[in-house]
């Protein structure tokens, strides 16, 4: 019965992002979420011990306000959660994130399968998951869309460019998943109550071994703006028409 | 030592990355190395390309994938120290990339859209998408090498030129892996590539039923352009091949004109649309993003719009 450990981040729910006037981008008005392919992740966690049995414990690693998320990622079915966190914890670059979690699960969590999102919603550099595989020295099969345990191994389908390639990997071993791999499950009240009730291991910058240097610096964050001419027609025929003669002219229409 | 290294799968995303890598080498003063992959004979298309040097990986066995190198080429970047090293974002090549970067304990710029180095101080500014596209993140990296991965057809491929020299270096064997290939499968349908096309309308979450694509393709047939889709479309209710999947996680398309039918304008489609010439809507939402990313809309039902817009257009082009 595996012991799965499931990665998640609690992001800036990019919907909510404004463009300032001066082209700057605006966070004030911003939501936070799971991050998109984390949910796929902690789904396929809890399909697999409905299947197989074990347990499975979401990490995450960010600054304490990310405690909605705990609730948010246990209300999908793991049965407790560990909260890397610390004021520190802000806009943490790759390396660093992959370095936290090596430090956390080598210390204090037992595992068979770690399983995180392809990437992150916020910044995509899918990363996270195949380093934390290199710290730990465990195999790695990133860009999973189907994933089973046949005894101590895993068999897994990875998403590359020309199809598929049917991969094994013997465990403790690491996958990252695509989207494909499941419709993530959308939480009851029930689940939401269950939620608060679990166990939560928290663990701050205090507990870990070292200091986590970035290696990449954001020199800056802009507003990747678009001049467009945004004219609207109204759907009657004078406007289908207008809307057509504008396309003639733009030399679109050959 | 020194120097730009290139990994990437395919000889085109080698001359790719070789172009960039040229225009660095030349900047900083330094060589190009590139790595090859079991075939041996084009080795000198890539000197002539502007390669330096060229080390051969020793071919794989059949059920060993691509990231059984890994160790080789960790092995020689500790010895050799590059500055920069550019991997082709593929699959296969962003799994590579993390995992080297991990082991060489360095920084990654993950599918870098534009870079740019300083001879003086030797930085590299990298840009990329974040926020699903809504923000470029500029980023520099203060660990060596320099690790970065780029979207293959970002830039252009390197031109041969004559009476350039290189040397070709045979590097030891891969160790066993540590997962295996089992089965390779091809894709059982290859869709139509439409990152080149002219023209294209795509089909947003706005088409209710997999039969009124008929509306999509009646629309692209009279402009004479091609079909696509947005993530829902692909991913959720697998009408369309992914292959025509228009966005930061699907394809990038760069057409003269692009109709977006029923597609609301979530940022993530909106990235991979952002260098067609004209990009117009039909949506039933006024308020729909899309309408503040297209140079031309109509506010109506799709499903009223598309037959008179696929009229008018052929009456117009007569």
């Amino acid at each position: 019965m595996p012991d799965i450990i499931v990665c998640f981040k609690w992001v800036i729910d990019e919907a909510y992002i404004r463009t300032g006037s001066s082209g700057a981008l605006d966070f004030r008005s911003v939501n936070y979420k799971l991050s998109d392919y984390d949910r796929n992740a902690i789904e396929a966690a809890v399909r697999l011990k409905e299947e197989c049995g074990g347990t499975v414990t979401a990490v995450t690693v960010g600054t304490p306000g990310a405690t909605k998320g705990l609730k948010d990622a246990l209300s999908r079915g793991p049965d407790k959660a560990c909260f890397v966190n610390d004021q520190s914890f802000d806009n943490l670059e790759p390396s660093q994130t992959a370095a936290i979690l090596t430090d956390v699960i080598k210390g204090r969590l037992e595992y068979d399968l770690i399983i995180c999102g392809e990437g992150s919603s916020d910044l995509y550099a899918q990363q996270v998951g195949p380093r934390l595989a290199e710290a730990l020295g465990i195999p790695c099969v990133s860009f999973v869309q189907k994933l089973s345990i046949d005894g101590n191994r895993i068999i897994a389908e990875r998403k590359v460019e020309e199809g598929i390639n049917i991969m094994a990997a013997q465990l403790p071993a690491l996958v990252t998943v695509v989207p494909d791999i499941n419709n993530p499950r959308i939480p009851g009240v029930k689940d939401t109550l269950m939620a608060s009730k679990k166990e939560v291991i928290s663990v701050t910058a205090d507990d870990l071994p070292a200091t986590y240097e970035p290696a990449l610096q954001t020199v800056s964050m802009t507003a990747a703006s678009m001049e467009r001419n945004c004219i609207t027609f109204p759907a009657d025929q004078a406007g289908i028409q207008a809307f057509v003669e504008a396309l003639a002219k733009e030399g679109v229409l050959r | 030592m020194a120097g730009i290294w290139i990994f990437a799968e395919s000889l085109e995303q080698t001359k790719e990355l070789l172009s960039i890598g040229s225009t660095l080498a030349s900047k900083l003063g330094t060589m190009t190395s590139v790595f090859l992959q079991g075939n041996t004979g084009v080795a000198d298309d890539y000197i002539a390309c502007g390669a330096d040097e060229v080390l051969v990986l020793t071919a794989l066995a059949e059920d060993q994938p691509l990231d059984a190198y890994i160790p080789v080429i960790a092995a020689e970047a500790q010895t050799a120290d590059p500055d920069i090293f550019l991997i082709a974002a593929t699959v296969r090549g962003k799994d590579i990339a993390a995992r080297l970067a991990a082991r060489l304990k360095t920084g990654l710029c993950s599918e870098c859209i534009g870079l740019k180095a300083d001879e003086n101080d030797r930085t590299i500014e990298m840009e990329r998408f974040a926020y699903g596209g809504a923000a470029i993140q500029t980023v520099v990296c203060s660990t060596r090498p320099v690790m970065v991965t780029i979207i293959p057809r970002t830039f252009e491929a390197a031109a041969r030129q004559s009476d350039r020299k290189g040397t070709i270096r045979e590097l030891p064997a891969a160790p066993p892996s540590a997962s295996t290939v089992l089965e390779r499968k091809p894709k059982e349908t290859e869709a139509k590539d439409i990152s080149e096309s002219r023209i294209v309308v795509c089909a947003g979450r706005g088409i209710e039923k997999k039969e009124d694509l008929s509306l999509v393709q009646e629309l692209a047939a009279a402009l004479g352009g091609e079909i696509g889709c947005t993530r829902p479309i692909s991913e959720e209710s697998h009408w369309l091949p992914e292959d025509l999947c228009i966005g930061i996680s699907g394809i990038s398309v760069k057409p003269a004109l692009y109709i977006g039918l029923g597609v609301s304008g979530q940022v993530q489609h909106i990235t991979g649309i952002r260098d067609a010439k004209v990009i117009c809507a039909v949506n039933k939402d006024e308020n729909a993003p899309i309408f503040g990313a297209s140079d031309y809309g109509i506010v109506g039902d799709l499903y009223d719009v598309a037959p008179k817009l696929s009229d008018a257009v052929k009456n117009m082009k007569g």
